[in-house]
């Protein structure tokens, strides 16, 4: 034996009180959970499930009794059908395009190792978070008769619509597989090349199936958001071209009929559920993948282009992904950043400068500087919004409850808070138009108040925070919960000092995605945006709809400072991430 | 205040007819323990020896509070535990892998526990330092623990555990996940760890040298329920059930009555309660488990259980000593010693471990015939 290093144990407290004080602090646990789910679930309630539930109700039955002669107009009409055409065969080919050019991306940007990587995944991102309109403005600069790509003919056209969604939606395919890819144990692909396989084959019949899962969710991720553009569509699609998103919007705001517009929400709500339930099914798979692999297997491998090592394959997805990088991603960025320096007397700042004013006759109310702190000031509210809403939901649905009834709950709310990421901005703008009008009887009328606007922005936004933070509190092991508990810690202080380090940046980086998604909303917006009080993205559509080239020249210059504003949110967010010790895995 | 750890007072831990149950995927209830009694008095290291899926770690969980109890009491110095939570019980657990926090340094891992206590800094480093110092990673203190080695994360875990003076520390499997060298010699460190601090100490495991390393006493545990408690010695050569022996490597019984059993014990009183060599080696302090005082000559009925040592080669056959004759199924060479597995007639299967006897090696053949001779204190009486 050895005494000196001997310390007695202090005592403790056994028996009695412990297993009072246990209970009441059961009990207030159990309030503050309850609290954590009830409060974003009310807050969903009123500012989704009501909204939407009136559009609804307004299509199935307008006048309080169920009458379906709307549908029956609405779909006697070939116009309908030729939308919900064009907006399947819209979504479809779009996601085909991500996901074909996507793939060598993923392989490039998660398996190789090369100089400047880091950098070329974060300005991957950037198209993602970029603002729809943006975009829209982007792509028609290249594709109008004097742009860049201006020969190819494809202004106004299905293509156009195409290739906007592709640049929106690559960087959900190549992070998503991407992600998974790079945990994936290479050694069941190099046992198939050790047993005869050539490359091609290996890849073929071991790592494709192996990624199934997660370009499955990918796939179905990308389909859902080009259903439901919004922005883009409007922008870019020429007279006639629309999709279901765009219908309601029309029909809305220049048909003045409701009744149309609610039974055109109904169907894009079929269309987002059928889209919802396919992805949750394929993420679902995805993350029953990933518990069976061991953590933090693979190293990333060294291009290998050239000598006797060299690999056919990286070369290819060298090639296709330089391709998109530069005439997909860059070339538009580039034309909306040169064509904003042009003005009628040449090159000069002369648009910038045009910021300040409200530009041509009747084409604003406010300067576009104005708009551009409204946008920040509504991002500030709306992103405080999300992530208090969205962490809760996180915390709530990463818990691993005992009981049965606890889990299935749990489970439930973790699909529950993921309707808003399908159901349209659009039908949420629409419905707070017919909902809150006298929002349950009561005599107020929300819609003239600039509240709904970041209320709106955080319904959109709360879907991606829950799923950028959740994944990270779940990949904490319960066990490290109860080595803090069984060291003394009680279980407010297990969060304090286990999930809330292990997440900060996470929560972090979710901060920065609601903030950008907020900048850049459009679909929610146009509808509740007040003439005197107009967002960014709302007075770049302005713009462009206004004719006359300094109104374009001054959407051009207001869509490269709206485009740095959020690439700014993201980087310091990239930053974030790339500096963590635990990383932080969110999806889209 | 120093030094009074070798006999702590109280009753420490008393588990008495405890069922624990667990819910299988497809919703039907099953006991991983079921109607257990367990004593660990104060300062005592118990070893819980079982296959895996015994019911091993779901009573170590319930101990530490982690899992319901569904029936029975769990106690400690006569309070019932039931209703303490987990942060309340100073009863630590040392996982398998450690589960060491990863967004906390070596220090900062070991000084939770002593956080959680509201220890004043400046102690807190000061005992943070001697624990690193105990388990051997001294000048650890500012290492990132993802660059630490199985070993060394299972050192800084044990630290970690240690560092609150816990009533009772229940370690699940910790050195399970190791490689065998590393094991071996890092259950004399846990033990070493073990005494130094006077920790009372319920110790899972698989694995018997870690048990036998490690334990002042070891339970054995099998489908929910103890088969036997004792100190190892007494457990190797006193197996309460053939079922008992044959999980800790026995290979053959024979009824001591029969014409094998009285070769095998000789004149000599083979098999006898065999003496306490083996827990001599750790100098067993505390005295609450004399069981061998009184003397089995082995009441007829009983069985003798032979295992890998319980017979040696005797030369030729007929040859001096021999008593037994055997035909060799198996001839293996294992780190220094030659392995041969005989069948011995009216005996069974037995392995026979001699030391290698040089380079020309000339091990029986599979096939031929060997005399073997009985080594009477490695034949244990089984009950």
């Amino acid at each position: 034996m050895t005494p000196t290093t001997t310390t007695p144990r202090p005592t403790r407290p056994g028996g009695v009180t412990p297993r009072l004080a246990y209970r009441s602090g059961a009990a207030g646990r159990g309030v503050v959970w309850a609290l954590a789910t009830a409060v974003p679930l009310l807050f969903l309630a009123v500012f989704f499930a009501y909204p939407v539930a009136a559009i609804v109700g307004r299509g199935f039955a307008p006048d309080g009794a169920l009458d379906l002669t709307a549908f029956g107009e609405v779909f006697g009409r070939p116009r309908t059908w030729r939308i919900i055409g064009l907006t399947v065969a819209q979504a479809t080919v779009a996601t085909a395009f991500a996901v074909v050019l996507g793939l060598p991306g993923a392989y490039l940007l998660y398996r190789c190792d090369f100089p400047g990587r880091t950098a070329l995944r974060a300005f991957v991102v950037v198209p993602f978070v970029l603002p729809t309109v943006v975009v829209g403005v982007a792509f028609r600069s290249v594709l109008a008769p004097h742009g860049p790509l201006g020969f190819l003919g494809w202004d106004g056209t299905f293509a156009a619509v195409v290739a906007a969604l592709v640049f929106f939606n690559y960087a959900v395919v190549v992070r998503t597989v991407g992600g998974f890819w790079a945990s994936l144990d290479p050694r069941a692909e190099q046992a198939a090349r050790s047993l005869g396989a050539p490359p091609w084959r290996a890849f073929v019949s071991v790592t494709l199936p192996a990624l199934t899962p997660a370009i499955a969710s990918a796939a179905a991720i990308v389909f859902l958001f080009c259903a439901t553009a919004f922005g883009v569509v409007l922008v870019l699609g020429g007279t006639g071209y629309g999709t279901v998103e765009t219908e309601i919007w029309v029909q809305t705001t220049q048909f003045l009929d409701l009744p149309a517009a609610a039974v055109l929400s109904v169907v894009q709500l079929a269309v987002v559920a059928l889209a919802l339930v396919a992805a949750g099914r394929a993420r679902d798979r995805r993350e029953r993948a990933l518990q069976l692999r061991p953590a933090e297997t693979t190293t990333a491998q060294r291009l290998a282009l050239r000598g006797p090592g060299r690999r056919n394959g990286d070369v290819l997805a060298l090639a296709v992904t330089a391709a998109v990088g530069l005439v997909l991603l860059a070339l538009p960025l580039g034309t909306v950043l040169v064509r904003s320096f042009r003005t009628r007397d040449g090159w000069g700042l002369g648009n910038y400068v045009a910021l300040g004013t409200t530009g041509g006759p009747n084409a604003l109310s406010v300067t576009v500087w104005e708009a551009a702190l409204t946008s920040l000031r509504v991002a500030v509210d709306a992103t405080l919004l999300a992530v208090v809403m969205g962490g809760l939901v996180a915390l709530v649905v990463s818990r691993r409850p005992r009981s049965r009834t606890g889990r299935r709950a749990v489970r439930t709310l973790d699909a529950v808070v993921m309707l808003p990421l399908g159901v349209s901005a659009v039908t949420v703008g629409f419905g707070f138009l017919v909902a809150l009008q006298r929002p349950f009887g009561i005599d107020l009328d929300l819609r003239d108040s600039l509240v709904l606007i970041p209320v709106a922005q955080a319904v959109v936004a709360i879907p991606l925070v829950v799923r950028t933070v959740l994944p990270v509190l779940r990949a904490v092991d319960t066990r490290l919960h109860e080595a803090a508990a069984v060291l003394g810690a009680a279980p407010g202080q297990v969060l304090r000092l286990v999930d809330w380090p292990l997440a900060a940046r996470s929560l972090g980086l979710a901060v920065g995605l609601a903030f950008a998604v907020s900048l850049g909303e459009f679909g929610a917006t146009a509808f509740l945006a007040r003439p005197d009080q107009p967002t960014l993205p709302v007075v770049i559509f302005r713009l462009i709809g206004r004719p006359g080239a300094d109104n374009l020249g001054m959407a051009l210059a207001a869509s490269v400072v709206l485009a740095l504003l959020t690439a700014t949110v993201m980087l310091l967010t990239e930053r974030l991430r790339a500096g963590g010790r635990t990383a932080a895995t969110g999806e889209f | 205040m120093a030094g009074v750890s070798a006999a702590p007072s109280g009753r420490g831990l008393e588990v008495r007819d405890v069922v624990v149950l667990y819910r299988d995927d497809d919703g039907t209830t099953k006991a991983a323990v079921d109607g257990l009694d367990l004593d660990v008095a104060p300062g005592e290291v118990v070893a819980l020896l079982g296959p895996s899926g015994s019911g091993k770690s779901s009573l170590l969980r319930a101990v530490a509070g982690l899992e319901p109890v569904a029936r029975g009491t769990i106690t400690w110095d006569g309070g019932d535990l039931a209703g303490v939570p987990v942060h309340q019980r100073g009863i630590g657990l040392m996982f398998q892998d450690g589960q060491l926090f990863p967004h906390r340094d070596v220090a900062a891992n070991v000084a939770f526990g002593l956080q959680m206590q509201r220890v004043p800094r400046a102690e807190r480093a000061r005992r943070v330092g001697e624990l690193l110092e105990l388990v051997g990673l001294g000048g650890f203190g500012d290492r990132d623990v993802a660059s630490l080695s199985g070993g060394e994360r299972q050192r800084v875990a044990l630290a970690r555990s240690l560092a609150p003076r816990p009533r009772l520390l229940l370690l699940d499997e910790p050195l399970s996940a190791l490689d065998r060298a590393l094991r071996e010699r890092l259950a004399d460190d846990v033990r070493a760890a073990l005494r130094a601090t006077g920790t009372t100490a319920l110790f899972v495991t698989h694995d018997h040298d870690e048990a036998f390393a490690v334990a002042d006493r070891i339970a054995v545990m099998d489908a929910g329920r103890l088969l036997q408690v004792d100190p190892p010695a007494r457990l190797w050569h006193r197996p309460a059930s053939r079922r008992v022996a044959a999980f800790l490597g026995y290979e053959a019984f024979v009824r001591a009555d029969s014409p094998a059993g009285r070769a095998l014990r000789g004149g000599s009183g083979a098999g006898r309660g065999a003496g306490d060599q083996g827990s001599g080696r750790d100098g067993q302090d505390h005295d609450g488990h004399d069981h061998d005082s009184q003397d089995h000559d082995g009441p007829a009925e009983r069985l003798l259980a032979l295992g890998p040592g319980s017979l040696v080669l005797a030369g030729e056959p007929g040859g001096h000593g021999a008593t037994l004759t055997g035909t060799v199924l198996q001839s293996g060479f294992r780190r220094g010693v030659v392995e041969l597995v005989v069948e011995v007639p009216d005996v069974g299967q037995v392995t026979v471990v001699e030391p290698s006897a040089g380079v020309q090696l000339d091990a029986p053949a599979p096939g031929s015939t060997v005399a073997l001779r009985a080594q009477p204190d490695a034949i244990a009486v089984v009950g």
